[in-house]
């Protein structure tokens, strides 16, 4: 079984992403911050990360920047979601943060639930 | 024919016999002479009765007197006074004459006939400067006239926005407080002087040029550009009007300079408010789908199909209220010309497929069958990535929201000429014809019976045409009745 860690400071959201994913056969691990999201990457060697960007304590771009420049942690692929202005994240991100975070895919937030399993199974089906 | 007024000669020679001799030719001529035989003589003419001398006819070879002085001096003091210099030979002297500013020279070998001619060309040269003197005295009485105008005076001093007023040398004829403080003028610094002296901005400079040598229509274009021009640490919108005459004639230009220093820093201020707005609507929406979502799964639980039909009906809200942020932060940026970010080569096909991909979901959701032809081989596309992905998004969305269960909807990316073609085709609802002129302005939305359910914020299409636009792109549009709709764009591939 394929282990998510999803990073969200948005409990509700987590939960309900939590109830999509399980119900898709992964197991899911949530973080409510950046910290705790890079202390649980760590501790749960996790087959995918999902990443928001805006939270508190560490955002989601420097805890991607950490992983990516970890020799054991950098195989993991990351998503990155955001509810950030969606044409900016797109032009703006992809470009300028998503070359020095090197994340392997991102998500503009509102995201369909289809749509976030179809890029999970995509991604883990590359690895 | 127009009877020409005599003109009056004062010839100034010491030699009596060469004086004679260019008062006889002048006299034959039908022209007034006077004579002076010593420089003091001619000045105390010149000075007595200004109006009594149109040319001086000098010889450079008066003892005593350095020329050039003279000449500079007469030219500073009369303007109007024509100089012709005589010398024996025209050598040196006379070249340094002419750069003092004198008109021409004449040799003093008295031969009649190259006499005459040399006479009449100053005769000439004097009238049309005579003219142009008249032409500038009258526009400038012209706005005399404004600053006479007490009301209108002082409607013009207590604007605040700064307002200057040239003539048609572009010299300042009129300014206002305001434009005091901001250009450092002064009734006795700035009136009648160019105003290229206090506005340093060349931009600026020409926008003054352009208005007055430009015909009203052109003027008008400069308005609607509205540039922004730094000036010290203010932004100012600069509109620059050409003023005309009762009789059409160009006299002048009227500069308005607006200060939109706080507005800028009032546009920072909204982006930022927005942004913020923008993520603290997306993160609660975005919960709330994801919620809806795996209820409707069923992943929480059995649901009667009473609850799934309102569930269903809240998902549905739900979307829409996510698309009408999108829409608003999309229209803004649009409406600030940033739709297009980053010109970049672009792929298309790639990018339509991407695009087709991420719609089958709510296509196959709705029962409609989606198809997608590419042809191969496209050329790639020189455009902004962002734009041409919510062209892309927006029709084929649009497409699918209005046509109902069991319907087709089919993209197509083909070669037309020189241009990539994108059509989309469905088999909707369709547009009513009245309607067909207005689907792309803002806010409008088709209201039948049809469309009731269907949520939207009116916002897409003028989006669309605006990203198209960008693009020098062009988007057309059918919808026969009862046989759905059809957009087409054509994006122009560069050679």
């Amino acid at each position: 079984m394929k282990k998510v860690l999803l990073v969200d400071d948005d409990v509700d959201f987590c939960e309900a992403t939590k109830l999509l994913l399980d119900s898709k056969g992964y197991e899911v691990v949530l973080a409510y911050d950046g910290k705790e999201g890079l202390g649980k990457v760590r501790a749960e060697k996790p087959d995918l990360v999902i990443l928001d960007v805006m939270m508190p304590e560490m955002n989601g771009y420097d805890v991607c920047v950490v992983l990516k420049a970890d020799a054991e942690l950098k195989k993991i692929p990351v998503i990155l979601l955001t509810a950030v202005d969606q044409a900016f994240f797109k032009t703006t991100y992809t470009r300028a943060m998503g070359l020095m975070t090197e994340a392997d895919d991102y998500i503009a937030k509102p995201v369909e639930p289809g749509e976030l399993v179809k890029r999970v199974e995509d991604l883990l089906s590359k690895k | 024919m127009l009877i020409q007024p005599s003109i009056n000669i004062l010839v100034v020679e010491n030699d009596i016999t060469i004086l004679q001799r260019c008062r006889e030719l002048l006299l034959d001529e039908g022209h007034k002479v006077r004579t002076a035989e010593c420089i003091e003589e001619a000045l105390d003419i010149v000075q007595k009765q200004p109006g009594d001398v149109d040319i001086m006819l000098l010889s450079l070879e008066l003892p005593g007197w350095a020329h050039m002085t003279l000449i500079e001096t007469l030219q500073k003091a009369r303007r109007e006074i024509l100089i012709m210099t005589m010398s024996a030979n025209c050598g040196e002297e006379a070249i340094e004459a002419m750069q003092a500013g004198a008109y021409d020279c004449i040799q003093k070998t008295f031969m009649a006939d190259r006499f005459r001619i040399k006479i009449n060309r100053a005769i000439e040269a004097f009238r049309l400067r005579r003219q142009l003197d008249l032409l500038t005295r009258q526009r400038q009485a012209e706005f005399t006239r404004v600053r006479q105008d007490a009301n209108l005076y002082a409607i013009l001093q207590s604007f605040s926005d700064a307002l200057v007023v040239t003539d048609w040398q572009t010299n300042i004829v009129l300014f206002n407080p305001a434009a005091a403080g901001l250009f450092d003028l002064t009734e006795e610094t700035a009136l009648g002087h160019p105003v290229s002296v206090f506005i340093k901005s060349d931009e600026l400079l020409s926008f003054f040029i352009r208005a007055i040598k430009s015909d009203s229509s052109l003027a008008m274009l400069m308005a609607d550009e509205e540039p922004v021009v730094k000036v010290g640490n203010k932004n100012l919108r600069v509109h620059v009007f050409s003023v005309k005459n009762e009789g059409g004639t160009v006299i002048g230009a009227v500069a308005l300079f607006h200060d939109v220093t706080k507005v800028s820093a009032m546009d920072k201020l909204r982006d930022d408010f927005l942004s913020m707005v923008s993520h603290e609507l997306k993160a609660p929406l975005s919960s709330l789908l994801m919620q809806i979502s795996v209820i409707l799964d069923g992943l929480a639980g059995d649901l009667s199909p009473k609850q799934t039909d309102l569930l269903g009906k809240a998902k549905e809200k739900t979307k829409g209220m996510i698309t009408l942020v999108n829409d608003i932060l999309d229209y803004r940026r649009i409406q600030e010309g940033k739709s297009i970010q980053k010109i970049e080569s672009l792929d298309l096909a790639k990018i339509l497929q991407r695009t087709v991909e991420l719609m089958r979901l709510s296509a196959e959701e709705k029962g409609i069958k989606m198809t997608c032809e590419v042809a191969e081989g496209l050329p790639s596309f020189n455009g902004d990535r962002g734009g041409l992905e919510v062209i892309f998004i927006n029709l084929i969305s649009n497409a699918i929201k209005y046509t109902q269960q069991g319907g087709h909807v089919s993209v197509s990316l083909n070669k037309a000429g020189k241009d990539i073609r994108f059509k989309v085709v469905d088999t909707g609802i369709g547009i009513p014809p009245e309607d067909i002129d207005r689907v792309f302005e803002k806010f409008y939305r088709i209201k039948t019976d049809e469309t009731r359910s269907i949520s939207g914020s009116g916002l897409g299409l003028s989006i669309v045409k605006g990203i198209v636009e960008a693009h020098n792109s062009t988007i057309f549009m059918e919808s026969p009745p009862g046989q759905g709709t059809t957009f087409i764009v054509s994006l122009p591939v560069e050679e």
